[in-house]
């Protein structure tokens, strides 16, 4: 079980933002995807997901050996990808749990019965502790940018996917929402979930600890190793990434 | 067209006859705006209509015990074609003294309660079938809610029109006591009829002082050729509140000016609308905001979606008038587009003509937002589900603020039956953009 990304190129309208990009997730593993602003961490996970705007020229998305580079989003789901974005979509008129009903039922043959599926529900939110009243909330509309992240968890541990990418689920975070993503990441973790833990900032993972680190500089992988990649980082910057990185190219 | 035989108010007649005369002096109008907009009624053959007569019956016609479905009511008025042909009034409302009847009988029955109030805010002279409506009206409704009582279950009148070549004028005059608090459902509904139809329509309500009046107008003409014409005032007096929410669901060509009056010091309403259009239907819509009083407040939002080779244009306008300061009004619009022929526009409109006023509007015409149907398909729902969803989402807003569990489902229930009838090219339009 396993999400690889095989030399892909993307474009949005005209532009190449992704050069090329070589990444592979295996279920019960935890990576980390750093970059800087603009480095091309949020297309890619986009691109992983199926957004329509963004246009792979080059390369493959292969999800458990079956290509899915030209899959429709709902099919990526379906099979067992999950993107928690960074900056989720308000759906007015329909409630947290309407959604999730329907994203739940999604990928069954029969629909769920609604008493089992209120249950599931009651379960991940006690879980993660958040307020019961927020299900009945429309989804995402007037959230705080804490209860979107929130949202976006509970979705996760709803959906309970092979896959998850989390896209800077942890930027714009005060301590104590970091800790209730943080913590829900680390519960759904495990043998049955892989994830790409996309990042700016290496605060996250002093709570979820990678298993793998990427850092990523415009639109290539440029430095990959274990945990101790995010504190080289924490200690010298993206800057001085660059900056080695740069010199490999001159020397070459 | 004579007038009903039954009306022997001579007050009535020389109304009537005025109208008449105004009729016959209006030509049939075209109705343009800037832009693309024109609405015209050159394939209506207004001649070949006539005013038809049916007998009064127990059982309610079909289309109407369909939508009424098991809710519980104070009262009815059903009229089909020029005819009253059921009405019910439980004994609750007539204990309270309650009045609700066709506006032929209120007119010999309470003549001076009808002669105050009948078309206080309407006129013969706003056009032809304004002209017509008044001069022409048989049956018609009538609802007297007297001061202080306070009712539970709804006050219901019904137009229906079930068959072809009809010509229909329809009247409703409503007038709620000070501080009464009731609701009331107007229903427009129409049968797959062939051939043409017409309903030229007035409604008028009048909230007394300190009163608070649910009102809600249900228009589903159905997929025939009906042609309605008319125009709803309500006027809201000093600190009552009028929540008002038309609903149109279908009609070849309706053309309908809404107005709301806050009338006084403290007059409070909100106003709130929904449209559905689809195949060749053409929907010009026309509301008003207008702030007589100082003091007084409103809240309009009205949101539409179009389908098919439909039109729809909505124009809201914002009314302050001089010496009307410290009112408050916001006006928003909402219109979407579900296929690559459907046309409309969606337009606010503001005249202020005093100080010390907060006066807004916004409106959007757009489509279905492609990042909105991404986050949804991205859960696994699919596309042609996430846009159902999405649709049926936005009009809620507005489904909800009918407050009536019902009716609310009823809207519901035709808006997804809507979706479905058009999903295949709201999936190829939605598609092609993706």
């Amino acid at each position: 079980m396993s999400l690889e990304i095989q030399n892909l190129h993307v474009r949005i309208e005209e532009r190449e933002i992704l050069h090329g990009v070589d990444l592979k997730v295996e279920k019960g593993q935890t990576h980390a995807l750093m970059g800087p602003n603009g480095s091309g961490k949020s297309t890619l996970a986009n691109t992983i997901m199926g957004n329509p705007n963004y246009e792979v020229t080059e390369g493959r998305i292969v999800f458990n050996g079956e290509d899915m580079t030209e899959a429709d989003p709902e099919d990526r789901a379906q099979a067992g990808l999950f993107l928690a974005f960074q900056y989720p979509a308000t759906v007015p008129g329909v409630s947290v749990a309407n959604f999730l009903r329907l994203a739940v039922n999604s990928r069954r043959e029969q629909p769920m019965k609604v008493k089992d599926f209120g249950k599931m529900l009651r379960e991940q939110v006690d879980l993660l502790k958040i307020d019961p009243s927020f299900v009945s909330r429309y989804l995402n509309e007037g959230f705080s940018g804490g209860e979107k992240k929130r949202a976006e968890i509970l979705q996760l541990a709803m959906l309970k996917p092979q896959i998850a990418v989390l896209d800077e689920t942890d930027s714009g975070l005060d301590i104590d929402a970091l800790r209730v993503v943080s913590d829900g990441v680390n519960a759904l973790s495990g043998p049955d979930m892989g994830s790409l833990i996309i990042t700016h900032y290496t605060r996250i993972l002093n709570y979820v600890r990678p298993d793998f680190v990427h850092i990523m500089l415009d639109g290539r992988v440029v430095r990959e190793g274990g945990a101790e990649l995010a504190d080289e980082l924490e200690d010298k910057g993206y800057d001085f990434v660059r900056a080695e990185v740069e010199a490999a190219a001159h020397a070459s | 067209m004579p007038p009903s035989a039954t009306t022997t108010t001579a007050w009535l007649d020389d109304r009537r006859a005025e109208a008449l005369a105004a009729y016959e002096a209006a030509p049939v109008p075209t109705w343009r705006r800037s832009g693309f907009w024109t609405t015209s009624l050159r394939k209506l053959a207004l001649d070949a209509l006539e005013t038809r007569r049916y007998e009064p019956s127990d059982e309610l016609p079909a289309v109407l015990a369909d939508a009424l479905g098991d809710d519980e009511y104070g009262a009815l008025v059903v009229q089909r074609g020029a005819s009253t042909v059921h009405v019910e009034v439980s004994p609750e409302l007539a204990e309270h003294g309650v009045i609700v009847s066709s506006l032929e009988r209120a007119a010999q029955e309470h003549p001076e309660l009808v002669q105050e109030a009948y078309m206080r805010r309407l006129s013969h002279a706003e056009g032809k079938f304004a002209a017509a409506a008044a001069a022409f009206w048989t049956g018609g409704a009538f609802v007297h809610v007297p001061k202080d009582v306070r009712l539970d279950k709804p006050i219901q009148t019904a137009y229906v029109i079930d068959e072809g070549g009809v010509a229909q004028y329809a009247h409703t005059l409503a007038v709620v006591g000070e501080h009464a608090e009731c609701s009331i459902r107007e229903y427009c509904l129409g049968t797959p009829i062939e051939g043409q139809a017409l309903h030229a329509g007035a409604f008028e309500l009048y909230a007394g002082a300190g009163s608070n009046v649910k009102l809600a107008h249900f228009h589903d003409w159905g997929p025939g050729e009906v042609y309605d014409i008319s125009t709803k005032r309500v006027e809201v007096a000093r600190d009552a509140h009028v929540g008002w929410v038309p609903v149109h669901l279908g009609g070849r060509l309706i053309k309908q000016q809404l107005d709301l009056i806050t009338a006084e010091p403290g007059s409070d309403m909100r106003h709130t609308g929904l449209y559905f259009t689809e195949g060749d239907e053409h929907l010009d819509l026309f509301t008003t905001d207008k702030h007589e009083a100082g003091h007084t407040t409103g809240d309009t939002v009205w949101k539409g979606a179009l389908t098919g080779d439909s039109r729809a244009s909505y124009e809201g306008l914002i009314h302050i008038v001089p010496n009307a300061q410290e009112s408050h009004t916001y006006l928003q619009t909402h219109q979407m587009l579900l296929s690559q022929k459907a046309k409309g526009d969606a337009i606010p409109s503001l005249i202020v003509e005093t100080d010390s006023v907060s006066a807004s509007h916004g409106g959007t015409v757009g489509e279905l937002d492609e990042e909105q149907i991404f986050y949804m398909t991205s859960r696994g729902i699919p596309r042609s589900e996430a846009v159902r969803v999405l649709v049926e989402g936005y009009f809620e807003e507005v489904v909800q603020r009918l407050e009536d569990p019902g009716l609310e489902a009823l809207v519901r229930q035709r808006i997804a039956q809507k979706l479905l009838a058009a999903q295949d090219q709201v999936n190829e339009f939605i598609g092609e953009r993706a």
